[in-house]
Parts: C-alpha cells; structure tokens; sequence
C-alpha cells in the first residue's frame, strides 16, 4: 500500500497535524499516536490539515472519533481543513459535516479557535 | 537396587579385608616359627589375600566417582611421594627405635611385630592403591574392552612375585625369572595403550610432561630403594617375602607407565596446538547445529549466537544491535546493558549501518566518558546480521584488555555471523508464515460469518425482480445486506458496510444483522429503525468504529419506497435515460448521538413506475482500483447502469461485475463489493387498468 506519513507543526496553542498518502486501517495507528501525544501534553486545539492526503478509509475516519470527546470535554476541538473533493466526499457522505467544523484553509480554522478564545474571555 | 548391591559387596570385600590383615596380625604373634618354608608360605598368602581384598574394594570406590586423567596422576604422584618418605623413614628412623633390628627381625617382639605390620599396611595400601589408579588410568578412554590384558598382566604379577623369594636361588629359578619377563612384556604393552592423552589441551599437555618425568623418576627411586640391601626390604621380606617383590614390580610398571607417557606426550605436544583448534571447530559444528533447531525462538537465538560468539572469538562479551528495536542492545552477553548502549552508540557513529559489508574491527580507545564503562574494554569486533540482503542487527564482540583479536578470531566470527544471519532469516520466515498462517485462519473465521450472515437467496416477488451479489476482499470488510418480507406485499431492504476489516468488522456485521432483524419487525418506517439502530451501535461500539447503512422499505400495494440513509453511499434510481442519486441527509450509526442523529436524519419517498432500478452498493464498487490507483468511479459506474438498463437485474449485475472486475483485475480487491439491484414491474390490475400512479421522486 501507498506510504502515509504526519508532521506535527504548534502554531501558538494549537497543533497543526499535517496528513499526507493514505491514511486506511493499516497507517491508521500513526494519525492515532500523534493524538494521543497530544493529548498527553494537555494540547487539545488541533487542527488537522489534508491537503495532502490522497485517500481515507472508513477506519481513517474512525481515528477522529476516537479522541473527539475527550478533546470536547477539555473546551478543546478537532477542526479539519484543506480536504479535495474526494477526500470531503467521504467526510459527508457520513455526515461528518454536522459533527466536525470543516473549514477551506487553515488559516481559518486557526482564527476560529482565536474568535472562541476571544469570545470565552468576554 | 544395583548400587545397592554393589554396596554390599564392596562391604564385604573390605571387611574381608580386614579380617585378613587382622588374620595375619594373629598369625604372626601366635605361631612363631620363623624361617620354615610353610610358615613364610601361609604369610604370603595371607598377605596376598588382603592385598587382593584391598585392590577389589578400591576398584569399586573408584569407579562411583568421574576422576580426569590429571587427578589420577596427581594421585599416583602423591601416593609416590609417600611411598619414598616411608621408605626413607624405615631406612633411617627404624634403626633407632629398635636397638638391633637384625636381631628383633629374627626374634620378633610385640611391639615390633606390630610397628612392622603397620609399616607393611602402609606399604602395601599405596603400593595398592597406585595399581588400581594405574588400572584406571588403563581403563580411562578405552573404545575396547581390553579386561584380559590387565588382568593377565596382574596374574603375572602374582605368579612372579609369589615364585620369585622361593626359587630365585635355586635351579628353578628360571621360572620365577620367565614370570617376571611376561610381566614386563605385558607392562609395557599396557602402558603404550594410553587413548586419553588425545582428548587434553594443550596446556595441560605441557604440565604433563613435567609431571610423568617426576612421577617416572619417582617410581625408579623407590623401585631402587625396595632393593634387596635396604632395611625397608629386610623388614618386609622377613615378614612377607613376597610382599616386597610385588610392591617392586608394581613401582617397575608405574616406571614403564609414566616413561612411555612422559615420551607419548612429547610427541603429541608439536601438535597439540592444531588439535586443540580442530577440537574447537568441531565444537563449534556442534553450536551451529544449536542454531538451526533454535530458530523458532528469535530471542532465545540471539542468546545463542551471542554466547556462541564469545566462545568462538574469545571475547569478553558480546550483543547484538537490532535494528527492529531502535538500535537498543540485546541478547547481552558478560555485559550490562549501560555499557553495552554506550559501546553501541560509538560504534553506530563511527560505522555507517548499510555500508557494513564484513567484519569490521574498531578500537575503542576514543570513545568518550570511558571510564564510566565498568571494564576496561578496548576492541570491538562489528559483523552485520543479515537478512533478506539487508543488514537488519549488528553483532558486537569486544575485548577487555590490550590483546587485540587474533586472526583466527577474526574469521571466526565473520564465519559465525553469516551462520547466525542465515538462522535469523530462517527464524524471522517461520514466524512470518506462522502469522500468516494464523491471519489467515482468522479470515477463513472472518468469511465463514459473513457467509452465513448474508441472504442464502433473494425474495421473490411478482413485482420485484432482484439481484444480489457480494464479493469479499481478501482482508473480509464489513459488508452486509439483507431482505426482509414483512407481508406479502411490503419488503425491507437494508444495506450497511461497518468500518474496519478482519474478524471484529465480521463480528460487528452480526451485531448489525440482529439489530435490523429485530427492528424491521418492530417498526415500520425506516427513518425510526435507523434511529433505533443508531441508539444500540452509539452503546455498543467503540468510539472509532461505525456503520454506514440505508434501509429502505418497498411498499407493492401502494407503489410506494420510503428510504432513509445513515452516511451510506447514495441509493441509485435508474428511470428512463437518468440516474438519480437518493441522498437523504444522515450521519453513520454509531457516530453521534440521538437527538443529533434525529434532527439530522431525512427520509425519502418515491412512488416507483415502470422498470424503475433501484440500485444499491457499497464503495468497494466505485473505489475499485486499477493498477494506477485510480477510483472506478461513480460517473464510470452510472455510465454502465446506464448502457445495461433494460437488460434484468441478474444481467446487469453480471455486467457491472465484469466491469469492475476488468477495471481492477490488476489491483488486489482491498474492500468488499456488494451489488444489490431491485427492478420494479408494474402490477396489471385484474380489470386490465394500469395502476399508474407517477410523480417524481423526492430527493
């Protein structure tokens, strides 16, 4: 199968996972380990960035179930961006959409955790 | 029971031996004719009874216990050594205990009696216990049973010294003499059988010689001390005649034996270093039969090869770093494994790991904070492990000290280290086929519930002409659908693909087919089932997993199908020249929780007309591979459904198959392929008018 790799990149206090191949049950542990990292250093404003990503399986997708509650739980969130048409295709035909904020770039999502920020120390 | 008995007898024979030197104690205080040729007689007898218990009950104390042939010569050259002070203590000492010893030898009293029977006790017990280390010594290493040469030799023995103090003077003397040529001759015959000297090192060879030349020397002196002239002589002779002739011919063998073995180890010692070298390599052979029938332990392997190469290398320690591992020691052998890590992380420095081709050796003078290391260690020899022509481990030997590894080392363990890769390799492919062969026992598990899980056959209906088929990838997906005729009139239809593969994707699969089973019974449109089935799965699945699933509910009276869809692929409805894709909004079962799924949760309704095809699948069709990686494609896959439309279900089924097949024939099937196809016939009413109900579906 096709190589999968992730890079971790902090941006201020929030973790930028950079997703690059194809992330399927097979490379899946890799994404899982970087959450858990994360998790572990108490960083729980992620937002992951697929621009690169070629492909995900359903077990792919089963990686940000897995450690979204326990983020939402800490007032942190999961924030997916850059997905191609394929890569989001996949993202709503589950209904993904209604359970995670997809944004177009990172940017954005960045600036959506700073607005949140802004708005809770109001 | 059998050392039992030997206990006994060995008993026996030492009482009997007792009995015997308390006999001749009585016999020489009792009856004092001395000088008679019958009373000199029944003391040789005696004697010579005594000495025979004494060398039967020393035999078997001896052969309980695994004596080396350096202990049995150390033995005989101590038991020499006492022989020679009594000796020279009965020449110089006796003298002054009694007055005349003449003159007390010839007219005993008690008191000399008695010292004279202890000095001969004495004697006769080394002089014994030598002839039987010599018999061992005799016996040590025989391939053949050669019992009848020592045994003849001690009869001669026997002959020759009890012939020897009666007819040496007179005409007969010839006799006594010829007893005495045989026993030489079978002395020296006996003594060139020495069978042991092969099986010790060179070392000790070197310290044998020494030893057998003073031994030898040993047994002369005291040979020529139990000379006739001397006191020693005159006090047994008058006592026993034939008691000093034995303990003479017993110190003559003990001469010939230690002479032959003295000029025997002499020329073995100019070979002695090649021997120990083959020696080595055939022990070695014996390690590397070790290795092969170890190969299905890896780590019990590396302790192998580990060991083995501190033996072979004569180094001080030896590991092995293994790539698997991120470069960490193991299988440490002498060394702790601070030390070990320090050691390898110079050397990993120092070497590049994919340019090692052979041993290598480096000295570890620079390497840094070593004096934290707990022993001086100064060379390291690398040699690369490999597997598959890849180095996957390096195997470390080092040295303490200033000697460097010597050539033979050198090879020795570059021969070892391709010997250990090949084990490794075998090693590591008897695991790998051993998980493939359980892997595969779990996917013919995996497959066997899907099977039994999924429809034995399609319903039948006159208004429905349906298709099923499902093709499961080689790592079982979760695929599954079913049918289930709630009346005469109304069928449900599931289809549902939970994520993951292998046996627990199987597991999950069954899970969902009970839950559907038990709703479809229960309730009636399938928005509510999906929300009941979404209740379960959220409670009953771990966070990462979910299913996708349509349920759609086929209502023949009304021409009606109502259908909700929980994050599955788009229900296709072939009418006319189009293809529309039915994509209710809803989440994946499993995914959010109730009240989200509710509000997210859409159902669809459409009356069905004429040759309507309702088509559904699972993304193991349209993300269909070929050999570039690209998707089959949803716009391929309409394409086809398109072309085929008027063919039947069966057929167009056959047909879209074929072309997945086609498409990807060069790429392994990675996921499930289930292909439902439902095709509508309009029912003709008794009365001949078409129930004609059309509108169009809402999407």
């Amino acid at each position: 199968m096709a190589e999968f790799s992730t890079s971790v990149v902090d941006k201020g206090d929030i973790s930028v996972i950079n997703l690059s191949g194809y992330l399927d049950a097979h490379t899946a542990p890799t994404l899982e380990n970087n959450f858990t990292e994360l998790i572990d250093q108490n960083h729980f404003k992620i937002v992951v960035n697929f621009e690169d990503l070629a492909y995900i399986s359903s077990a792919g997708l089963g990686v940000f179930m897995a450690y979204i509650e326990k983020i939402r739980d800490n007032k942190g969130d999961i924030k997916l961006t850059n997905m191609n048409e394929k890569v989001y295709n996949i993202f709503d035909l589950l209904g993904f959409p209604l359970l995670y904020e997809i944004f177009k770039t990172e940017d954005e999502a960045i600036n959506k955790f700073s607005e949140s920020d802004g708005i809770g120390t109001k | 029971m059998k050392s039992s008995a030997l206990n006994i007898s060995e008993n026996i024979q030492f009482r009997l031996f007792l009995l015997f030197a308390v006999g001749l104690l009585v016999y020489k205080l009792f009856i004092s004719v001395p000088g008679t040729l019958v009373y000199m007689l029944v003391s040789d007898l005696l004697i010579l009874l005594t000495i025979a218990f004494l060398f039967l009950s020393l035999i078997s104390f001896f052969e309980k216990r695994k004596a080396s042939p350096f202990s049995l010569i150390m033995n005989i050259g101590i038991l020499n050594a006492f022989i020679f002070f009594l000796i020279t203590f009965s020449n110089s000492f006796m003298s002054l205990l009694f007055d005349n010893v003449n003159e007390r030898i010839n007219n005993p009293s008690l008191t000399s009696v008695l010292v004279t029977l202890v000095y001969l006790l004495l004697i006769v017990g080394f002089v014994t216990y030598v002839l039987v280390t010599l018999r061992h010594l005799f016996f040590l290493r025989q391939s053949k049973s050669q019992q009848v040469y020592f045994i003849t030799m001690i009869i001669f023995f026997i002959l020759a010294s009890l012939t020897a103090p009666y007819l040496s003077d007179t005409k007969f003397a010839f006799i006594c003499d010829t007893f005495l040529i045989v026993s030489v001759l079978l002395m020296v015959i006996n003594s060139l059988r020495i069978s042991w000297i092969a099986f010790i090192v060179k070392k000790e060879k070197i310290a044998l010689l020494i030893l057998s030349i003073v031994i030898a020397i040993l047994f002369i002196v005291n040979l020529n001390n139990t000379g006739e002239e001397t006191l020693h002589s005159q006090m047994l002779t008058s006592f026993a005649p034939s008691v000093n002739e034995f303990a003479s011919i017993v110190m003559l063998y003990g001469a010939i034996y230690f002479s032959v073995l003295f000029f025997t180890t002499l020329f073995h010692i100019p070979t002695a270093a090649a021997f120990d070298r083959k020696a080595e390599e055939v022990s070695s052979l014996q390690y590397f039969s070790k290795l092969i029938t170890q190969v299905l332990d890896f780590k019990e392997l590396a302790e192998t090869v580990t060991d083995i190469t501190t033996r072979i290398g004569s180094a001080d320690a030896s590991w092995i770093i293994w790539k698997d591992d991120e470069f960490v020691p193991i299988a440490n052998k002498n060394i702790g494994f601070i030390d070990s890590e320090k050691i390898s992380k110079f050397i990993l420095k120092k070497i590049k790991w994919d340019d090692i081709n052979d041993s290598t050796f480096i000295r570890l003078a620079d390497l840094e904070n070593k004096q934290e290391l707990s022993q001086p260690y100064k060379v390291a020899a690398i040699s690369p492990l490999r597997s598959y022509g890849d180095v996957k481990g390096l195997l470390i030997a080092v040295r303490i000290g200033e000697q460097k590894f010597s050539e033979e080392d050198k090879s020795a363990i570059a021969t070892f280290s391709d010997y250990a890769s090949v084990s490794i390799e075998n090693s590591q492919l008897l695991e790998e086929s051993i998980e493939k062969e359980r892997l595969e026992k779990e996917l013919d598990v995996a497959r066997e519930i899907q099977r039994k899980i999924l429809p034995e056959k399609n319903p039948e209906f006159d208004q429905l002409d349906i298709s099923s088929v499902f093709i499961p990838a080689f790592e079982v997906g979760g695929d599954y659908y079913d049918f289930f005729k709630l009346s005469d009139s109304k069928l449900g239809f599931v289809i549902a693909d939970v994520s993951g593969k292998g046996i627990s994707a199987a597991f999950i699969m069954a899970e969902v087919k009970g839950i559907f089973e038990s709703l479809a019974k229960t309730y009636l449109s399938p928005k509510e089932i999906l929300i009941r089935a979404n209740d379960i799965l959220k409670h009953t699945l771990d966070s990462k997993t979910f299913v996708s699933a349509a349920y759609g509910i086929i209502d023949m009276e009304k021409n009606q199908m109502k259908m909700a869809r929980a994050g599955h692929c788009p229900v296709l409805l072939l009418r006319g020249e189009t293809a529309q894709p039915v994509k209710p909004s809803g989440i994946g079962l499993g995914l959010s929780n109730e009240k989200q799924f509710e509000e997210n949760l859409d159902e669809s309704t459409l009356i069905l007309e004429e040759n309507d095809t309702i088509v559904l699948y699972t993304d193991g069709i349209t993300e269909a591979k070929n050999e570039d990686l690209e998707d089959f494609g949803d716009k391929y896959f309409t394409e086809i459904l398109l072309e085929n439309r008027k063919k039947s279900a069966e057929e167009l089924s056959k047909k879209v198959i074929k072309e997945v097949s086609m498409f990807s024939h060069n790429h392994m099937q990675y996921d499930d392929i289930t292909l439902v196809i439902l095709k509508w016939k309009q029912k003709i009413k008794i009365d001949g008018e078409k129930e004609w109900q059309s509108s169009a579906p809402q999407l």
